[in-house]
């Protein structure tokens, strides 16, 4: 047959039969037909192959930038240079890495260039007459130094590398390559990128000494700076220890006047101690600590009243024959590092006392894995974040990160000797140590050192928290900022949006879709559906205006008022329907149809909303106060008892309807059999008044106990008043769901075949009875799904979210406070991120988070959809 | 129907008596005649009386000056070709028309007595009084036990012993008690279609309605469980008042005591079973009857 399909003639004789028309009928497939159907097949694959593919590509994509996140820190020795000189004490560099200089114990500071050893400048610092400071600290960005003198003399040093761009036709420069470094006339030079000629030089700019004593060796000395002003603390070899603040004025002509003033702290020498080991002054300038080589920990504060108090003490090395083999402090001068002669290395900083809140305790916040055999002998801290390096007494370099105490990174110098001295780079893309007379350049790539698997998704002890925490704060105001990339309060924000945004628009939803399901007649069901429809095709952005700018302050404004709304709109629904039944069914009987019910429905919401606006005020006159708000922003005491009656209520509404159901039907049901109706509507009228008034109570009761007890009902659901909260979205984004759900759970419903309706409304059951027990239980698993689709709309939505919450990224599940959504967070954040950076593969992370939430949702919903179609087949 | 019957019909108009298809003529033009009803209807005390009764589906009319009287304890058959409106005639009576938009109705129907259609008359509790067996056995999706005592459970039924002991008189009732007894918290749908439709029966007679409305109970069943359906029925008249649609001409003549014949909306005849079979009035039903026609 294949030979004439398409060409429309005759089939062979042998198919030739008797037909209605007299023709023979024709059997063959014509080639059209074929044609469209291979089209269509093709189409139909190559669309749903198209959108697997795509999605996987997504997949993919996000999966390619946040991979990089979980990569290791690499570090390699890039070379080795002997420089003659004593112990070296403190090494520095320039940002584009042209030239370093050293410090050395004998006093000299040289400058050379970065990769080799050839000396630009060399300077001391020894005073005349007075000789080499007794003692030198240089702050963790290596950007100033304070040198403490035999005579008492206390110089501050601003270290900085000045830069100048040179004429490009300089003599002997014309064949400087990029990458080299060239010295002319006291200057590294380096070619640029873009070809210019930049020269780096060393700037030490030290001050004219201060004398807060006089006459007494430096023994110790560090020093800090606030907002411009210096400030330093001194202990001198005699015992003598003083904060100093140092005032600096400009005049009109451009000169400087500096005006120390120093307050002396009561030095403590534990018992058969000698001189302290360090000194440590904190960022803020105003703790002074002191440590011992066993460990003895004093740190001195200065009061209200400007005077310094030792007020607190303890060992911070547990091990009693340990010595402190190396010590720093990480950027910002707030956490403590200390290294023991045992291979320990921990983190110590101040935090809030939990016994008493005004007090600060140092606690230690975790070691670093511990060397075993040997030990770290110089720390430095990294100045742009938290990475640490420490340089062992066997020649190994090892790079830590301070907040997870993990180990990033370790280089064997390949040197006899134990490092005297570590420095990283700015970029942090180099690391330089000093062990003997020689210094060794590493190439450091940390990689991502703020992200791992526990960073991302555990507690983590930030300097500064008093125990582990879910942070996230990926930005802040200070260069010393610590980026908090904790992906959990996103997570929780989300979970927290979608749970009140359901608990609002889930059961409006359902209820609306069993209403036009089982009560609305065909045609009023078809435009009901059309406007709910209509609801979904409100953008987004809109609704997220709409609830912060309008929503928000209103219920702000009449927050009782709202909440006695919420509360009254079921009950006077339930009582409307209750008067209903008293009157004689003579009267309803006409009205008992689709359009009047609808009608009666709206008229009861204005009723309602009146009942509930005069009620809620009243309600939080008596028992609040008259404001709620400050109660709940703990402003006034009042509060607690009504506060538990609402948090209460629903679970007492629940009990005495149990009760109700359980032990007070049974009893009423043998009497009443031969009641008439208009009798039993009576009963039925007061059992709901005594059983709402019941509740009522027993809230009422249960909240006085519970606030007689001493409890409080702030800090679980309800707290502290925020205007853009989870109330608001929950009424916006519960709008925005209930369109997909109402659409997917009539669906479900409708889909019910109409027979089981007949059979359970022929049997006498009620519409209502009807769907509770035959078509929501049959439509059970399509009303499931719908309500998850609704979740994962809820879990991805962003604008909404975006504009009508304060978008702060907490961890409480309080209704009154706001949360920062993982989809929010990617749409504010992701555009400043830089990209490639921490930041940004964070953020691909954070959406890789929501796909993968979405994803579990929609295809969770997808299997319980694909069993109910099983089962409705069935049917 | 009132007025005293007559043996034949006292058509009317220019129907001529003596014509052999005389009714089916006047239906097809659409003129008025009055239906054949055998004398033995009116000595039963009647359960359900129809009177005059009329139905449109928005402009199509589907039944047409219906009158008829259901005797108490007895089965009452419907027959007639596809379409005529058994069905829409045996859902008027407990009103699962009102659940169609656009049905308008005319015309009176009383249950012992009281009004079907009447303004102070309560759907629920009238739909509590009359059973219906539809044409696909429509069992719920739940256990064998809850679909039986379905309508004890929505009056608020809770003590046990009335629920196990109204189960098991129904189920018995229905002949399939020994079926299922040791199964009856498995869900429904895991019976054979004849057994579901003896269960939709044991539901409908939980209730213990006045009247049973069966409509082509056998359609969708082989000729085993047909069987089982009618010794049924047999078994529960006396019981209960059942009316009943059937295609089937031998199932009517077997299972039932008086059939009623309607063609395109109209009551043609209606009598005792036997009359109708074997010595019906019009030539029409007697076509029918025999398969001439239809
Ligand atoms: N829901 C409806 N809407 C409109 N017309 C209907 C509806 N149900 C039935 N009809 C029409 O009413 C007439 C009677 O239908 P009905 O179902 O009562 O016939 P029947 O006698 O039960 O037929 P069958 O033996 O095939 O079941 C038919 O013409 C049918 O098209
Ligand atoms: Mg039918």
């Amino acid at each position: 047959m294949t030979t004439d399909e398409g060409t429309g003639r005759e089939a062979p004789a042998t198919a030739r039969q008797a037909a209605f028309t007299g023709k023979p009928r024709r059997r063959g497939t014509t080639f059209q037909v074929r044609a469209a159907e291979i089209a269509a097949r093709s189409l139909i694959t190559a669309g749903g192959l198209g959108t697997i593919l795509a999605v996987t590509l997504i997949f993919v994509f996000l999966l390619m930038v946040v991979a990089p996140l979980f990569t290791s820190a690499t570090l390699e020795t890039r070379g080795t240079n002997s420089v003659e000189s004593s112990v070296i004490t403190a090494i520095g560099v320039d940002r584009y890495e042209a030239l370093k200089w050293i410090a050395s114990a004998d006093g000299r500071v040289l400058s050379m260039t970065a990769d080799r050893v050839e000396v630009i400048d060399e300077l001391s610092t020894a005073r005349d007459g007075v000789g080499v400071p007794t003692a030198q600290t240089f702050s963790p960005t290596l950007d100033h130094a304070v040198l403490g003198y035999e005579d008492g003399g206390v110089v501050l040093v601003d270290i900085s590398f000045e830069e100048d761009y040179l004429d490009g036709a300089t003599e002997g420069l014309g064949d400087l390559a990029e990458g080299e470094t060239r010295v002319v006339d006291g200057w590294a030079v380096q070619r640029t990128p873009v070809g210019q000629l930049r020269a780096t030089r060393l700037a030490w700019e030290a001050t004219e000494p201060d004398f807060p004593f006089e006459g007494s060796a430096v023994h110790l000395v560090d020093s800090t700076d606030v907002a411009g002003s210096p400030i330093y603390a001194t202990l001198t070899a005699d015992g003598q220890l003083a904060l100093t603040k140092i005032r600096v004025r400009t005049s009109m002509f451009g000169g400087e006047t500096r005006t120390p003033s120093s307050i002396e702290l009561p030095y403590e020498q534990p018992d058969g101690a000698g001189l302290p080991l360090a000194l440590f002054l904190n960022g803020r300038g105003s703790d002074v600590m002191l440590l011992w080589a066993d460990g003895t920990y004093h740190r001195y504060r200065e009061n209200d009243e400007g005077e310094g108090a030792l007020v607190e003490t303890r060992d911070l090395v547990a091990d009693p024959n340990a010595r402190i083999s190396a010590w720093t402090q990480m950027l910002g001068k707030e956490s403590l590092v200390l290294a023991d002669d045992t291979g320990g290395v921990t983190t110590w900083f101040l935090v809030r006392d939990a016994d008493d809140p005004s007090k600060l305790v140092t606690v230690t916040s975790g070691s670093m894995p511990k060397l075993t055999g040997r030990h770290v002998t110089a720390l430095t801290p990294s100045p742009s974040s938290r990475l640490l390096v420490g340089g062992t007494n066997d020649g190994k370099v090892e790079v830590y990160h301070a907040t997870t105490h993990r180990l990033m990174g370790e280089s064997d110098l390949g040197l006899d000797a134990a490092v005297t001295a570590v420095e990283l780079s700015a970029e942090e893309t180099s690391i330089r140590a000093a062990a003997g007379s020689s210094l060794v350049t590493l190439t450091l790539d940390p990689k991502y050192p703020e992200a791992s698997v526990g960073t991302l998704f555990g507690k983590v002890w930030y300097e500064g928290y008093p125990e582990p925490e879910h942070v996230w704060q990926s930005t802040g105001g200070t260069d010393e900022f610590e980026p908090k990339l904790g992906m959990v309060p996103l997570v929780y924000g989300t979970l927290k949006a979608t749970t009140y945004s359901m608990i609002f628009g889930a059961p409006l939803a359902i209820l609306a879709a069993i209403f036009t399901s089982e009560f609305l007649s065909r045609r009023l069901r078809s435009r009901v559906k059309t406007v709910m429809e209509l609801m979904a095709s409100l953008p987004s952005v809109v609704l997220g205006f709409l609830g912060g700018l309008v929503i928000a302050p209103f219920v702000q404004d009449q927050l009782a008022g709202v909440i006695g709304v919420l509360f009254a709109l079921p009950l006077a629904f339930l009582f409307g329907a209750h008067l209903w039944q008293l009157i004689p069914r003579r009267l309803t009987l006409p009205w008992n149809n689709g359009w009047q019910r609808f009608a009666m429905i709206v008229l009861a919401i204005p009723i309602a909303v009146a009942i509930g606006a005069i009620a809620g005020p009243v309600f939080e006159g008596l028992f609040f106060g008259g404001s709620a708000q400050s109660w709940l922003a703990a402003e006034s005491g009042e509060g607690a008892a009504g506060g538990w009656a609402l948090v209460t209520l629903p679970l007492c509404i629940l009990a005495v309807l149990l009760f109700i159901t359980r032990v007070v039907d049974p009893l009423l049901r043998d009497r009443l059999v031969t009641t008439e109706h208009k009798h039993l509507a009576r009963i039925q009228l007061a059992k709901f008044i005594v059983g709402g008034l019941a509740a009522l109570g027993l809230a009422f009761v249960v909240g006085f106990g519970l606030s007689a007890v001493g409890a409080d009902p702030r800090g679980g659901v309800i707290d502290t008043y925020v205007q853009r909260n989870a109330l608001v979205v929950g009424f916006v984004m519960g709008f925005a769901i209930i369109p997909i759900i109402y659409t997917l759970a009539e669906d479900a419903l409708s889909s019910v075949p109409e027979h089981l309706r007949h059979a359970s409304l022929g049997a006498g059951a009620t519409p209502w009875q009807t769907a509770m027990r035959v078509i929501v239980p049959t439509a059970m698993s399509g009303l499931f799904s719908a309500v998850m689709i609704g979740l994962g709309r809820a879990v991805g939505e962003t604008m909404i979210v975006l504009m009508a919450t304060g978008n702060t990224p907490i961890m409480e599940m309080n209704i009154f406070n706001g949360f920062r959504t993982l989809s929010a967070n990617i749409a504010v954040e992701l555009p400043e991120a830089v990209k490639e950076s921490t930041h940004y593969r964070v953020l691909f992370l954070a959406a890789l988070t929501l796909f993968a939430m979405t994803f579990v949702l929609n295809t969770a919903a997808e299997i319980v959809r694909q069993r109910f179609r099983k089962r409705a087949y069935q049917l | 129907m009132n007025e005293p019957p007559t043996t034949r019909p006292a058509v009317q108009g220019t129907v001529r008596p003596d014509d052999v298809r005389s009714v089916f003529d006047a239906v097809s033009k659409g003129e008025a005649f009055e239906t054949c009803v055998h004398p033995e209807v009116a000595e039963e005390d009647a359960v359900l009386e129809v009177s005059d009764f009329d139905l449109w589906y928005g402009e199509k009319r589907a039944l047409y000056q219906i009158g008829m009287r259901v005797p108490v304890g007895k089965v009452t058959a419907l027959i007639g070709p596809s379409g005529c409106g058994k069905s829409t005639l045996l859902r008027c009576v407990n009103r699962m028309n009102d659940l169609i938009d656009s049905v308008r109705i005319e015309g009176d129907m009383r249950l012992s007595g009281d009004g079907i259609y009447g303004p102070k008359v309560d759907v629920i509790e009238l739909r509590k009084r009359i059973g219906m067996v539809f044409q696909k056995p429509n069992p719920f999706p739940m256990s064998i036990f809850e679909n039986v005592i379905y309508s004890l459970r929505i009056d608020g039924e809770r003590n046990r012993t009335v629920l196990d002991e109204v189960c098991e008189r129904s189920l018995r009732g229905a002949g399939l008690w020994d079926e299922v007894k040791d199964r009856l918290q498995d869900s429904a749908l895991a019976l054979s279609g004849g057994q579901q439709q003896r269960l939709c029966i044991a539901r409908a007679i939980a209730a213990e309605p006045e009247v049973l409305l069966l409509d082509e109970p056998c359609s969708a069943l082989d000729p085993i469980a047909t069987g089982r359906i009618e010794d049924l029925i047999e078994e529960l008249k006396g019981a209960y008042s059942i009316l009943m649609v059937t295609h089937n001409m031998q199932q009517a003549s077997r299972a039932s005591d008086y059939t009623a014949f309607m063609y395109l909306g109209r009551m043609i005849e209606f009598g005792p079973t036997e009359s109708i079979f074997l010595r019906p009035e019009l030539q029409e039903t007697e076509d029918y009857v025999t398969g001439r026609f239809g």
